[in-house]
């Protein structure tokens, strides 16, 4: 077995005990990137030479056995919407060409501060929007499980890096599903936390009330470990939580006995392959024979929460993305007479079609005569998605369902209907709106493609979601399933 | 002017954007000292909008913003929050400005002021805070040059918004209430009042209505106005230039006029074909704010003496009259010179006609500020105390006084005044102290009969004969020996 | 609730790209009224919701009055933070000039 195929906890336990070195670690896994990059093309910038760096100051700190943290020697990959000092940060977006931030983001110096070494960043959706990948402005991530499907998305990139052993585990953002939805497509956990555990500092923002940064790693263990470096306050983000963070790890195995799981009617939704609707059942199953008792509930206006999305977030990014214009950083469109037929250039030359048209739809939402009608309402919708996870969560500790209603589909598939491309979060988006938190485990194959479950449990109780997601884990078989790519290479 | 007046009424409103004067800027820790740094030494990730900054706010400017507001009596509301205001323009990094929309710190305030000497009032809609822009820099005149250049490091620095109701009638009142409104920002020690270097900015709605009508006219927006005198020429020919509009039958559009100093009118300022839209929208990286009315009651309590009242306790403490007890507290520095004046022992009356009259002529001519001046509350209490001892003439004073304000340092000026004019001659001033003695016989009999007060009279006397410049001391011992 | 235009036009397709500053073909006109239609049909579900009574949820969190005090910190050095501008001179940001 090679060592891009072991979990963070294993590795660690081998650092730790000197059998292997960061180094060797991390040569291995940049030996799996060259071999397999140029067929999932889940990177867009490997930074070598700054992960033999970090490689190796790791290794002196665990030679002196000095300060060594969980992650301390471990390979990670860094979705591409988070800035990096001095490394080239384009949240997949030619806007951005070239951009090399001043600065990093909070959960990059805290992943530094554990002595993390980093891979690279990972290709994914313009400005993560989008559900295939298929809307980088660079090119397409192709799933490790079949060549010719859609890793998800947006953090499609960092989904296929961690299925195909080219990280050891990823940090991906989630707005309307893009860790749970990719990391059900490729066969990993992916753990959206609650709007608020993690800085969003130095996170480029698609929809600013929305987004939230997670990890993507091979099991939920090894997610409780990833989330537990990078949550908690950061005052530079006024939007992060001062709640304390709990030792998820300490809480991790207590298994789902006596708990109650239940499980929203609404989240079987027309369109739901029937081979993903099976294993989400047959997972529910599993989880009652560990000793949890389900029941059905509803969460009324889910049927609501896309079309609130659609505003809120499009609204939000129209703005958060007026920023680039070509005058401080990014791209500067040549040949304009005046400034505003530069910005028009620069804009309509730097950003992508998906993009655009959100850019649109969310100016359109808040524009005069609008705003009322769209935004108004759907920020009113929230608060109605709000108050139904809070009814249900009176009766349930956590709730249970499909991640995605189907599995991994073609490349080119959906791209010419949004509207279709948009359904692939139907039951992601909830979680999202709802200030709840979700992680998405692998519950079984359909034709050799990965399903996911989601988990979602209550705001800023992420222990509760890694308890249920660890103890099926724990109780299926689906840990050992790993991708054609991971696999070949062992 | 008096034709207009009676033909139309003049409805003015202004909005005045005031620096809050803080250490760091609004919504990072960026220093906020713009105006000498070399450009773009004064930014960082987020006042220049990098992708993936945050806003924090600075609770400083919060507390400023809401002392303003208390200072000009309006309501804080209990819930407060920050929104965006969506637009594009090179000197705004993020593409919109942190601003507040529908739910400002306050609201309905009102501020009173003197127009020569009979009270006013204007109403305050609100004071909101937001954050200030960078500057742009246009190598040539705007519509010519081919490039513009920006420094962001004013980009962020906190900014308060107060908006006036359109309660003004006249360019003098819209003068006096900027006057009045500097300087209760200046006792509250939010801002420095300058309006040159654009620390305090004002814009003016100036419309004409028919008198006795109702309904508002058409607003023209006047910007750019740099100073109290420029706001009083830009909307004196704003009146004029509307009702020539409006008697010549035409119709006024609803536009933004720049002021031209130098030309002394103002231009239409290209109307845009394009209305702008800002889709305000709560700011989603911003918690809102709710404001305990622990905290208002903290923040009032800790307000000081604000000019109303300070103008008060000089008519009631010094026996100044109100108009120049309103133009003394009409600055804060002003007024404490006054004060420190007094304090040292001058007759208030001569402190505020020294202050005001010669002082305030110099300082005006020079476009300078009392503090800026080398002449401190000493010298003028001295200079009052050597006219007042009749040892030298108002003429002298006048003359020294502006060659003390004239010198880096006016110590040496002021005692050259008290040396070289004064007669210490033993011969001069014997001959003073026996005319004095031959002139009057009555008050020498009476010192003789113990009345100290009379030998007072009697130098006051040689004072006079000598002009003022005997040595006062020299000519008592004088007198003292002769008569006893 | 003012009822919102059912159907999309073309103009305030152009109208919305350009308060945006967002250069558009007109074959992007089109394009994107069509699938904005089509998006906004999918959106008209919201109105079926009853928010009478509901309040808005413009912040998600519970927290309030966070903020920091006024403290300096270190800027960035201006060659930071310009080295990433398209266009410059010396010190500053170039941009075209401003005619609109």
């Amino acid at each position: 077995m090679s060592l891009f195929q072991k979990t963070i906890r294993e590795l660690h336990q081998m650092l730790v005990d000197r059998e292997i070195s960061s180094l060797e670690l991390t040569e291995s896994v940049l030996d799996q990137i060259a071999a397999v990059g140029e067929k999932t093309k889940a990177y867009l910038v490997v930074t070598r030479e700054l992960a033999l760096r970090q490689a190796k100051a790791a290794d002196e700190r665990l030679r002196a056995r000095r300060d060594v943290r969980p992650l301390t020697g471990i390979p990670i990959a860094l979705k591409d919407v988070l800035c990096v000092r001095d490394v080239v940060s384009t949240a997949g977006s030619k806007i951005l060409k070239g951009f090399s931030p001043p600065y990093s983001a909070t959960v990059v110096e805290r992943l530094e501060a554990e002595g993390a070494v980093f891979l690279g960043k990972t290709n994914c959706d313009e400005f993560a929007m989008g559900s295939s990948n298929e809307n980088s402005g660079y090119w397409p991530v192709h799933n490790p499980w079949a060549l010719d499907r859609v890793p998800g998305g947006s953090s499609g990139g960092s989904a296929a890096a961690v299925a195909s052993g080219e990280a050891i585990g990823a940090l991906g953002s989630d707005t309307g599903g893009s860790i749970r939805q990719p990391a059900a497509l490729t066969g990993i956990v992916g753990f959206k936390p609650t709007y608020g555990r993690v800085s969003r500092y130095g996170l480029i923002a698609f929809a600013s009330s929305l987004d939230q940064i997670g990890p993507m790693t091979k099991d939920v263990a090894d997610s409780a470990i990833l989330l537990q470096a990078v949550a908690g306050h950061d005052p530079r983000d006024s939007t992060s939580s001062p709640r304390p963070v709990p030792d998820y790890l300490s809480t991790l195995r207590n298994g789902v006995k006596g708990m109650r799981l239940g499980v929203p009617k609404e989240y079987f939704v027309a369109g739901m392959e029937p081979a993903v609707e099976q294993a989400v059942r047959d997972a529910i199953r599993l989880l009652e024979q560990q000793g949890a008792s389900i029941e059905e509930v509803s969460l009324p206006h889910s049927d609501v929460a896309l079309p609130a999305y659609y505003i809120i977030a499009p609204a939000e990014a129209s703005s958060n993305l007026a920023r680039y214009d070509g005058v401080r950083y990014g791209y500067q469109a040549e040949g304009a007479k005046n400034l505003i037929e530069q910005y028009m250039l620069t804009r309509q030359q730097g950003f992508g079609p998906e993009v655009k048209r959100r850019i649109v739809l969310g100016t359109y939402a808040l524009s005069s005569g609008y705003y009322d009608a769209y935004y108004l309402q759907a920020q009113k919708v929230r608060t109605l998605i709000i108050d139904d996870f809070k009814r249900a969560f009176e009766r349930v500790d956590a709730l249970l369902g499909a991640t995605s209603p189907t599995v991994a589909f073609t490349l080119g598939a959906k791209t010419q209907d949004p509207v279709a491309m948009y359904l692939n979060d139907i039951i992601t988006i909830p979680a999202n709106l709802g200030n709840v938190c979700g992680i998405s485990v692998p519950c079984g194959l359909a034709d050799g493609l990965p399903i996911g479950l989601q988990v979602i449990a209550p705001g800023f109780r992420e222990e509760i979601a890694l308890q249920v997601a660890y103890a099926f884990e724990a109780a299926a078989d689906f840990r050992k399933l790993q991708s054609p790519l991971m696999r070949a290479a062992a | 002017m008096s034709a207009v007046a009676t033909r139309y009424e003049v409805v003015v409103g202004l909005e005045v954007h005031a620096q809050v004067l803080t250490q760091s800027k609004m919504f990072c820790s960026c220093s906020t000292d713009y105006l000498t740094a070399p450009p773009n030494s004064h930014t960082c990730p987020v006042c220049l909008g990098l992708p993936g900054a945050l806003p924090v706010i600075n609770r400083r400017a919060v507390e400023g913003t809401i002392r303003t507001a208390l200072a000009l009596n309006c309501e804080i509301p209990e819930f407060s929050k920050f929104d965006r205001k969506n637009y594009f323009y090179p000197d705004l990094p993020k593409g919109y400005q942190i601003s507040q929309y529908d739910l400002p710190f306050s609201r309905n305030g009102h501020l009173e002021f003197d127009v020569k000497g009979e009270a006013r009032r204007c109403g305050i809609t609100r004071v909101h805070l937001e954050e200030d822009t960078g500057k742009l820099l246009h190598a040539g005149a705007i519509d010519q040059a081919q490039s513009s250049l920006v420094d962001f490091n004013r980009a962020g620095v906190p900014l308060m918004e107060i908006v006036s109701e359109p309660d003004l009638r006249s360019a003098d009142e819209a003068r006096q209430y900027v006057v009045e409104l500097r300087a209760i920002l200046q006792y509250l020690g939010i801002n420095n009042g300058d309006m040159e270097s654009g620390q305090l900015r004002c814009d003016a709605n100036v419309s004409l209505r028919p008198a006795g009508r109702a309904e508002l006219g058409t607003k023209v927006e006047i910007k750019n106005m740099n100073s109290f005198r420029a706001i009083h020429r830009a909307i004196e020919y704003e009146i004029g230039r509307q009702s020539e509009v409006l008697d010549s039958g035409g119709r006024l559009v609803q536009e933004t006029r720049g002021w031209n100093d130098a030309r002394g009118l103002t231009v239409s300022q290209r109307t845009k074909e394009f209305a702008e839209d800002y889709r305000y929208f709560p700011e989603p990286d911003l918690p809102p704010l709710e404001v305990s009315r622990k905290w208002v009651a903290e923040i009032r309590a800790s307000l000081p003496e604000l000019p109303a009242a300070r103008r008060l306790r000089f008519v009631t403490a010094y026996g100044l009259t109100p108009y120049d007890a309103s133009l003394l507290t009409s600055s804060k520095p002003m007024a404490g010179f006054f004060e420190e004046t007094v304090r040292l022992g001058a007759p208030a009356k001569a402190a505020a006609n020294w202050i005001l009259g010669d002082f305030s002529r110099l300082l005006n001519a020079d476009r300078k500020e009392i503090e800026q001046s080398s002449v401190k509350p000493a010298h003028v209490q001295e200079l009052i105390q050597l006219i007042d001892s009749g040892v030298i003439s108002g003429k002298m004073a006048k003359e020294t006084f502006e060659i003390m304000y004239r010198e880096h340092d006016p110590g040496p000026a002021l005692t050259a005044l008290k040396g070289s004019s004064q007669i210490s001659g033993d011969a001069e001033l014997e001959a003073i102290a026996d005319q004095v003695i031959a002139e009057n016989a009555q008050s020498v009999a009476d010192f003789k009969a113990g009345k100290e007060r009379a030998l007072k009279f009697l130098i006051g006397q040689g004072m006079k004969i000598s002009k003022g410049r005997a040595n006062p001391q020299r000519l008592e011992a004088s007198l003292r020996a002769k008569i006893t | 609730m003012p009822e919102p235009e059912s159907e999309l036009s073309s103009r305030e397709v152009e109208h919305v790209a350009r308060l945006a500053r967002l250069g558009i073909t007109p074959e992007e006109v089109v394009r994107y009224r069509d699938q904005l239609r089509h998006i906004l049909t999918a959106i008209d579900a919201l109105k079926r919701a009853d928010t009478s009574k509901v309040p808005a949820t413009a912040h998600p969190l519970e927290e309030r009055n966070i903020m920091r005090e006024d403290e300096r910190q270190a800027s960035l050095p201006a060659e930071a933070a310009l080295r990433n501008a398209p266009s410059r001179e010396d010190a500053y940001f170039k941009v075209k000039a401003i005619q609109e």
